[in-house]
């Protein structure tokens, strides 16, 4: 059986314009978990009632097991990296040096070498206030800052805005070396497809505070498929998951289906010939999705 | 050690079926050596772009025929392939591309004797290149 990282049960928040939840969702441990959303489909708001920056109005939470109705215990927050979407301005005033002896004092865990050579790594320039740095710079210390107590979880609100490509890159290489020992968890929330590609196990979607599901992403690359085949456009009819279909030209139709696996499975077995087969972007299978195109055999987390 | 896996994302076959079948050729035909230590599935992962669940499999999967073996604590590494296992694959992966081939005759209507005939012609082509000019 599999361990999880994070437990929401029912989980549920008011926000000023909409209401988050009910949130049900499980995030297994040792895995990087992609979570997507627009603007304001309450991604921040997800993440900050893991860290009880924002306490839900309905629902439990357990952290690695446990649930705590009052605050976290501290041994367990520490255990927990988070960068936020935007910078503490507590930190405003600090180098990246002295703001890691702080971080140090509260976090026994803490690692200095490591810290030292991602701030190298990332080119973060030293003796300088945090609140001088550029946005990009800023983030860097951040996450160096985030990895360097080896927390067994870490949330990353939108972690590379701001950053250039080559220090994307290295933020990408870095993540995957933290999450070689198998013991972390990632929750990584992001507008870029191209890191969940890169990064994630599984991907969570929410649209305007529900959640759409958790769901393997290579089973949904697996099975997200346009389909050219030589027939009518009655063969759809047999197929699973098709939610796309339209007749190319004569003889040929075109069909965009959830579940390729098994659409494949029974076209072979009819003797009928796929004439060419295309894996959808993950952007393309991303906006499907959230107009209600589920995948198929996923964690659903509607929860009624 | 890096894995020369070349991953074909529009084709129909399932990601971690196209790993494992391009693994366990590698690893049988000999040009991953017995004993080698495989990248951490993590690690392999990353380099293809796919999660750790799809990696995890394969190695599982091929560990339970026998080509891999994990040491806890050190890693995944290949084992040990027998001769026949050795023989029976040379022998398969010829005999899938000769089905292909005579599909493809079967598919343009050629005869059984017509495609014989070919099939000769360019066995002693392939087999005998020297002869080549003096022939017609």
């Amino acid at each position: 059986m599999e361990q999880t990282a994070i437990e929401m049960k029912g989980v549920e928040k008011k926000m000023r314009q909409k209401l988050i939840g009910p949130i049900n969702l499980k995030l297994p441990k040792g895995y990087v978990i992609g979570l997507i959303g627009e603007n304001g489909s309450g991604k921040s708001t997800l993440i900050h009632m893991i860290l009880k920056i924002v306490f839900p109005d309905r629902g439990d939470i357990a952290w690695f097991g446990e649930s705590y109705p009052h605050e976290i215990p501290q041994q367990v927050r520490r255990q927990i990296g988070f960068v936020s979407e935007k910078s503490s301005v507590e930190e405003d005033n600090l180098t990246a040096e002295e703001a890691a002896e702080f971080r140090a004092e509260w976090y026994p865990e803490w690692d200095q070498t490591y810290f030292e050579e991602l701030l190298g790594k990332f080119k973060v320039p030293r003796n300088i206030k945090l609140k001088k740095m550029s946005k990009g710079e800023r983030r860097k210390y951040e996450i160096s800052a985030a990895l360097a107590h080896r927390p067994k979880l870490l949330l990353l609100d939108e972690p590379s805005s701001g950053l250039d490509p080559f220090a994307w890159k290295l933020m990408i290489d870095e993540l995957r070396e933290y999450m070689e020992s198998g013991e972390a968890t990632i929750l990584l929330s992001t507008h870029i497809v191209e890191e969940v590609k890169r990064l994630a196990d599984y991907v969570v979607l929410l649209h305007h505070g529900k959640l759409h599901g958790m769901a393997e992403k290579d089973g949904l690359m697996d099975n997200w498929k346009e389909l050219w085949i030589s027939g009518g456009m009655d063969l759809a009819e047999d197929l699973p998951g098709i939610i796309q279909v339209q007749q190319e030209f004569h003889g040929v139709v075109r069909m965009i289906t959830t579940e390729c696996l098994q659409a494949e499975r029974i076209l072979h077995d009819s003797g009928i010939s796929v004439l060419k087969t295309r894996t959808l972007e993950l952007d393309e299978i991303l906006s499907l999705w959230l107009k209600g195109h589920l995948p198929a055999g996923m964690q659903s987390g509607k929860g009624d | 050690m890096w894995i020369p896996i070349q991953l074909n994302e529009n084709s129909a076959e399932p990601l971690y079926h196209q790993i494992e079948s391009q693994l366990r050729s590698l690893i049988i035909s000999g040009q991953i050596k017995e004993g080698t230590l495989l990248p951490s599935i993590r690690e392999f992962a990353g380099g293809l772009n796919c999660s750790v669940i799809t990696v995890r499999r394969v190695y599982q999967d091929l560990e339970s025929e026998g080509l891999l073996r994990t040491k806890q604590g050190t890693g995944t590494f290949v084992a040990k392939v027998g001769d026949t296992e050795r023989e029976t694959f040379r022998r398969e992966a010829v005999e899938e591309a000769l089905r292909s081939a005579v599909d493809v005759g079967m598919s343009v209507k050629y005869e059984e004797e017509e495609l014989k005939r070919l099939f000769l012609a360019i066995l002693h082509k392939k087999y005998h290149p020297e002869e080549k000019e003096g022939e017609s």
